[in-house]
């Protein structure tokens, strides 16, 4: 047989290798039992320099013909060794379980949750680790524990889960048991909103769609109570200053709140890729918040003109996806 | 506090707080560790080491148990190159002590203090992983000093605790539960899953035949014979209750008048001190004649390189002979020429052998080179020396002669006593002409004067003469208290035994020291007769001791060999003994796996029975909607068979109960619900019979 026909077979052999010590791969189906062949265990810092220690003792009682010092030494490495079983009792026959992954904007934290069932035992002092992110707790006997990572995130895009490990140096912190599970589980991060954007364009196109800052107070309809997530520039200064409370600047929908379009070829050149795509997130939530109907015009990709939660969301996805050299 | 000092402290206050900083119960527990780590150690160390390693450990558990005293404060605070000062201090003042410092001792007492420093500056966690491995270390440096039963007791709280503050340490903080129990209990779990392990270990685990390094000479004096004989030696050992070894028989116990252990053979003569010429290997003399009796002597570490027998030897001392291998004990050198067993190397641990002896007076000398090196005399002592001489003229023979000299012995008024006058200048002459008032060395001595002065080959022999039975376990105790000193004279080619202390003292031959002796003097109380029940008690205790030493201690390199031997295990090879032993841990490992799950089925049982319920209410038409809850289901059911509505009742609350309610896995609670639901369970009908049964 030609070495050709061997490579393709031997690099499967190896992937398929790395894969099932390492689970690089997001292939685990739900739910995946913690068995024997998943858990690894090793000495902690702590264990290794105990067993030091019991070999030193063992040496200098083997030398000093000490019996009793070896009975001590055999008695408290009996007692690590069964710390061994506990260990990886204490992990094996968890059913772990992907849940959900949330959605965020980039910059943020991201939320996934995963589902542990210990069975009939109760477990100790489980650590989940994923993303930089680790979160440690008890499954209670016959408990299923929904546990929520929350990851940072560093740019749009789908998040993926990746790796999560599952540990427990439990019971004497002497040996560290531990299982990787990869879940093909996505979160989704949106670009992150514009601090302080222009104001939405104005009508349904045209050279002047993008008169910022103009006449926009003459559609003001009155003011309300302010709300979490209002930009600054809607707040009612005046108000606060007066010691009044927080109100913002409520603007009428109908009057001058027509459809918009956020064309993205139509923003100012100077502007990178991501900085525009930064700005039509914050726009999309300023028309969402005002409740005005928008349509989303990207590079290969648009929307039709539409409102609410779903629009919203589609619109938000659409932005967080977009290849990043368009 | 100058303003200085408060800024100091308040800036290194403010570095110390960590993420993984030890809690007040972690130190607590950290200190318990030591406390019951050092305490069996303390009594083996100079009492200012000793008080000084606890106070430290004191100090930092007051701090920790009340954080608000102030005045403590500090201690905790110090930063660590102070500490390490204070270390340096230590470790010089220990060699001032000791007077070295590379030695067992010093370093032993040197690590005790150390334990107490390092757990004052322990502030994180990891400080708390040293401290255990310390902790832990020390658990066996107690046994240096002495291997008894208490000394192993004495290590069990440690190992205990140990297990507990591992047990503490690991808990972040999410879950610091629970009060000091659990953690003790959980770890008695641990121990008792581990023990076969630890048994195995013990047993199969190879012992060495010597040291692997040097072992420096303990500088710490034993009590026991030496190789020389200065007048008052005896007198002190004969006030020490210790044991210097025991003998069990494979007969009866030969006679007192016989019970004379040969030990060092002392030849040379300087006008005061005996000691012994250099040992020349020979072989048994005394192979026939006499009782012959084989016995096993289970020597105490005496720090001297001899082993004793019973006058003479008649066979090498042979290791575990009932076992089908015997072989010399690994540190056996050989016999010399004077019939004293001597070993390669000082005795410092307990040394079990077989002996066969012949129970005679006299064996026959190797070679005529032994006469002269035992005529030999110092100057001096003439009046002794002209004494003997115009004895030899008066009397036919050699044999005539001793005679004369012990009724000489017997008849003029000589004392036996341990109060003995202090002999300045020529000994010999103040003894036997002035003073009169001595003990078995001087008896032994001025004799062998005589002999030699008289052209008679002779020379001290040191020992023990005497041994007790002890009644608990038939074993004869022979204490340092026994120690005894006789003379050897060669007569014809034939080396014979005489003892002039009991030409003085016969009690002392027959009933031991305590019936020699005046009354009035100082006997230890082990050694009298009328001990009364502290003697019973002393007598009682040894015989477990003996068991403990026997089985325990002494379980040696060629103890093992010979068990292994009796197992039948030395026809194996290595490997296939090393396969076996996997095996076996792989056993034990599946067994206490198996363990572990089944309680953990125990557990499952509600939720097995439940579903048993469910499948049978199935099968009668009923069956449970996904979203149904326990109480729910049950309702519904009781609904359709109100016949069966109070077990069907109980089945959905005792289930609930047993699921949801927040019981402790191993709680009698628990366990009572269980027993409710099977109850009600069997109160039901078959699904057959409820899929007809009528409202």
């Amino acid at each position: 047989m030609s070495a050709r026909a061997l490579a393709p077979w031997g690099r499967t052999w190896t992937a398929h290798l790395r894969q099932r010590a390492f689970r690089t791969a997001p292939a685990d189906r739900d739910p995946v039992v913690l068995r024997h062949s998943r858990i690894y265990i090793l000495p902690t810092r702590r264990g290794f320099m105990l067993i030091v220690t019991l070999g030193i003792m063992l040496i200098a009682s083997l030398n000093y013909s000490l019996s009793l010092g070896l009975g001590v030494t055999f008695v408290v490495s009996g007692l690590v060794a069964a710390a061994l079983l506990h260990t990886f009792r204490n992990l094996a026959g968890i059913k772990v379980r992907p849940l959900a992954a949330g959605d965020t904007f980039a910059g943020e934290r991201i939320a996934f949750s995963v589902e542990l069932m210990g069975g009939a035992a109760a477990r100790s002092e489980i650590m989940l680790h994923a993303r930089d992110t680790r979160v440690v707790s008890d499954v209670r006997a016959g408990a299923a524990l929904t546990l929520t990572l929350l990851a940072p995130t560093d740019r749009r895009g789908r998040i993926p889960l990746g790796r999560l490990t599952l540990s427990s140096d439990f019971p004497l912190g002497l040996w560290r048991g531990w299982a990787y599970v990869h879940f093909p589980l996505e979160g989704i991060a949106y670009p992150k909103p514009e601090p302080s954007p222009p104001l939405l364009p104005q009508g349904t196109g045209g050279a002047d769609a993008f008169a910022a800052g103009r006449g926009g107070d003459a559609d003001l309809a009155g003011i309300r109570e302010y709300q979490i997530g209002d930009p600054p520039q809607r707040v009612a200064w005046k108000a606060v200053a007066r010691g009044a409370g927080w109100f913002s600047k409520a603007f009428d929908g109908t009057a001058s709140g027509g459809p918009v379009i956020l064309d993205y070829a139509a923003l100012p050149r100077e502007l990178s890729h991501e900085a525009k795509l930064s700005r039509l997130t914050a726009w999309v939530l300023v028309a969402e918040r005002t409740a005005r109907p928008f349509e989303l015009r990207l590079p290969g990709i648009a929307l039709p003109l539409g409102q609410g939660r779903e629009h919203r969301r589609l619109a938000l996805s659409t932005l967080a996806l977009l290849p990043a050299d368009a | 506090m100058s303003g200085t000092a408060t800024r100091l402290l308040n800036r290194w206050r403010a570095a110390a707080p960590r993420a993984d900083a030890l809690t007040a119960t972690q130190a607590r527990w950290l200190g318990a560790l030591l406390a019951a780590a050092m305490l069996p150690q303390a009594i083996h160390l100079p009492i200012g080491i000793a008080v000084l390693g606890l106070a430290l450990i004191a100090l930092r558990l007051a701090v920790t148990w009340r954080p608000r005293v102030r005045a403590f404060a500090f201690v905790i605070q110090l930063p660590s190159w102070a500490l390490a000062v204070f270390a340096l201090a230590v470790a010089l003042a220990i060699r001032q002590w000791y007077g070295y410092f590379l030695g067992r001792e010093p370093s032993v007492a040197f690590l005790f203090v150390l334990c107490g420093i390092k757990f004052m500056e322990a502030r994180v966690r990891r400080d708390g992983t040293l401290i255990v491995c310390l902790a832990t270390f020390l658990l066996i440096t107690p046994f240096l000093a002495t291997q008894s039963m208490f000394a192993a007791i004495a290590a069990m709280p440690a190992i205990l605790i140990l297990g507990g503050a591992l047990d503490v340490l690991e808990r972040s903080s999410v879950s610091q539960r629970r009060d000091w129990r659990a953690p003790l209990t959980q770890t008695l779990t641990l121990l008792a899953q581990g023990l076969p392990i630890a048994l195995l270990l013990f047993v199969m685990f190879p012992r060495l035949a010597g040291p692997l390094w040097g072992l420096p000479a303990d500088r710490s004096a034993r009590t026991g014979l030496s190789d020389t004989m200065t007048p008052g030696m005896f007198t002190e050992l004969t006030l020490s209750d210790e044991v210097a070894f025991r003998v069990d028989f494979d007969g009866l116990p030969p006679p007192p008048a016989q019970r004379y252990w040969r030990g060092p053979v002392l030849s040379r003569f300087d006008g005061r001190v005996w000691s012994a010429a250099l040992p020349q290997l020979g072989s048994v003399q005394a192979s026939a004649g006499g009782r012959s009796i084989g016995y096993t002597v289970t020597l105490e570490a005496s720090g001297q390189p001899w082993l004793f027998a019973l006058d003479f030897p008649a066979s090498l001392p042979r290791v575990d002979s009932e076992s089908g291998i015997s072989t010399p004990p690994a540190t056996f050198l050989g016999i010399t020429r004077d019939q004293q067993l001597i070993a390669r190397a000082p005795i410092t641990q307990a040394l079990r052998y077989s002996m066969v002896s012949n129970l005679r007076s006299t064996y026959p000398a190797a070679s005529a080179s032994d006469a002269r090196a035992n005529l030999r005399l110092p100057a001096g002592n003439a009046r002794s020396i002209e004494f003997a001489r115009d004895l030899r003229s008066r009397t036919p023979d050699d044999s005539q002669f001793i005679n004369a000299v012990l009724r000489f012995y017997r008849e003029e008024p000589f004392v036996y006593t341990l109060a003995a006058p202090l002999l300045e200048r020529e000994p010999i002459d103040q003894f036997l002409f002035e003073t009169r008032r001595g003990f078995c060395e001087h008896y032994a001595s001025s004799f062998v004067v005589l002999l030699r002065a008289a052209g008679i080959p002779a020379r001290v022999v040191t020992g023990y003469q005497g041994g007790e039975i002890n009644p608990n376990g038939g074993y004869m105790i022979v204490r340092q208290s026994d120690a005894h000193a006789w003379a050897e004279a060669l007569i014809g080619g034939v080396w014979r035994r005489f003892d002039p202390t009991a030409a003085v003292a016969p009690s002392r031959v027959e009933r031991g020291l305590a019936g020699a002796l005046p009354a009035g003097e100082a006997v230890p109380l082990l050694a009298r007769f009328d001990g009364g029940w502290i003697k019973k008690l002393d007598l009682a205790w040894d015989a477990l001791n003996h068991q403990w030493q026997r089985h325990v201690v002494d379980f040696n390199h060629e103890r093992q060999r010979a068990l292994w031997h009796e197992w039948k295990l030395d026809l194996f090879s290595p490997w296939q003994v090393v396969g076996a032993l996997v095996f076996v841990a792989g056993a034990w490992g599946g067994i206490v796996l198996l363990w572990l799950i089944i309680r953990r089925r125990r557990q499952e049982r509600a939720l097995v029975l439940w579903d048993d319920v469910c499948r049978r209410l199935s099968r009668a038409g009923l069956p449970r909607q996904p979203h149904e809850g326990p109480v729910a289901f049950v309702e519904r059911a009781a609904a359709r068979w109100p016949q069966f509505g109070i077990a069907l009742k109980a089945i959905g609350e005792a289930y609930a109960m047993l699921r949801y309610g927040n019981l402790a896995p191993d709680s009698r609670e628990r366990a009572a619900l269980v027993t409710t639901l099977k109850h009600a369970i069997d109160a039901l009908p078959s699904p057959a019979r409820l899929r007809h049964a009528n409202p």
